[in-house]
């Protein structure tokens, strides 16, 4: 008989880890929003994106969440006039990534609410806990 | 007249708090998971109905099937029906909703436990001198 309570932090610490990791893949796309290629006309940087799926625990039957895979961004990417860049084709053409700050920072924001709300669940978990030990007191 | 089984009363509804606690954070960590169902626990009268009949372990088609004797599966958990907003991702999970469950469960665990407490002390009063 597991303890729901300690599956529950399990289960919230499994969202910490996503989330951060999809911070991490949002960081690596905002680093990366001006890494052109290195020859001329060459594909720039591929914004990643994180793909979530949940996963039962065989031991405590809870619903995890895990990462499934981190998958690349199809869409297309833009291209500026800039002759003197080494990427540049015949025609002084450059492909920019395919990354849009305001869509990495909405993501980035919505990360951190999950965060949060993970954290809160831990918080909750052990609080629960706590006051079913403060039983045994007074 | 039956005995009022405080204790057991309170212990069962502990149990059924943290499995719903349990339930809830499973939700919370699938936020962003497409095609994720939001769950939830049945309603604690629900259980105590089952248990009055007599009727704790979980239901099986036929005899042969195993069932499991842990207490915490005798609660069912169901997908959220009414109420719910399905995301374009097919996810149906309400964060705010789910903050708010958390926040009852936590005021019924601090009623459970402060019950308890209180009941033990009364016991406790008859039984010292």
């Amino acid at each position: 008989m597991s303890d729901p309570l300690q599956a529950a932090m399990k289960v919230a610490a499994s969202g910490l880890d996503a989330q951060s990791t999809r911070l991490r893949i949002v960081s690596e796309n905002m680093a990366n929003a001006q890494s052109t290629g290195a020859t001329p006309g060459s594909d720039p940087y591929r914004r990643k994106v994180v793909d979530f799926s949940s996963v039962l625990d065989r031991q405590t039957g809870a619903t995890e969440v895990s990462v499934e895979r981190i998958a690349t961004d199809p869409s297309d990417f833009t291209t500026v006039y800039d002759p003197s860049n080494p990427a540049a084709d015949a025609k002084g053409m450059v492909k920019m990534p395919n990354v849009n700050m305001i869509t990495e920072m909405a993501d980035m924001r919505e990360a951190n609410r999950s965060y949060e709300a993970n954290l809160q669940t831990i918080k909750q978990a052990r609080d629960l806990v706590s006051m079913t030990i403060d039983l045994l007191r007074s | 007249m039956r005995p009022i089984q405080l204790f057991q009363l309170a212990a069962t509804q502990a149990r059924w708090l943290s499995v719903r606690q349990d339930v809830v954070a499973g939700n919370v960590a699938n936020v962003n998971t497409p095609g994720y169902k939001a769950m939830d626990v049945e309603p604690f009268s629900s259980l105590l109905d089952r248990m009055n009949e007599g009727n704790q372990t979980m239901a099986a088609d036929s005899a042969m099937h195993l069932v499991s004797d842990d207490p915490n599966d005798a609660v069912k958990t169901e997908p959220v029906r009414d109420g719910v907003t399905i995301k374009p991702s097919g996810n149906s999970v309400d964060l705010p909703q789910e903050l708010i469950k958390q926040g009852d469960i936590r005021s019924q665990f601090e009623l459970n436990t402060g019950l308890v407490k209180s009941f033990h002390q009364m016991m406790m009063m008859t039984v010292k001198s």
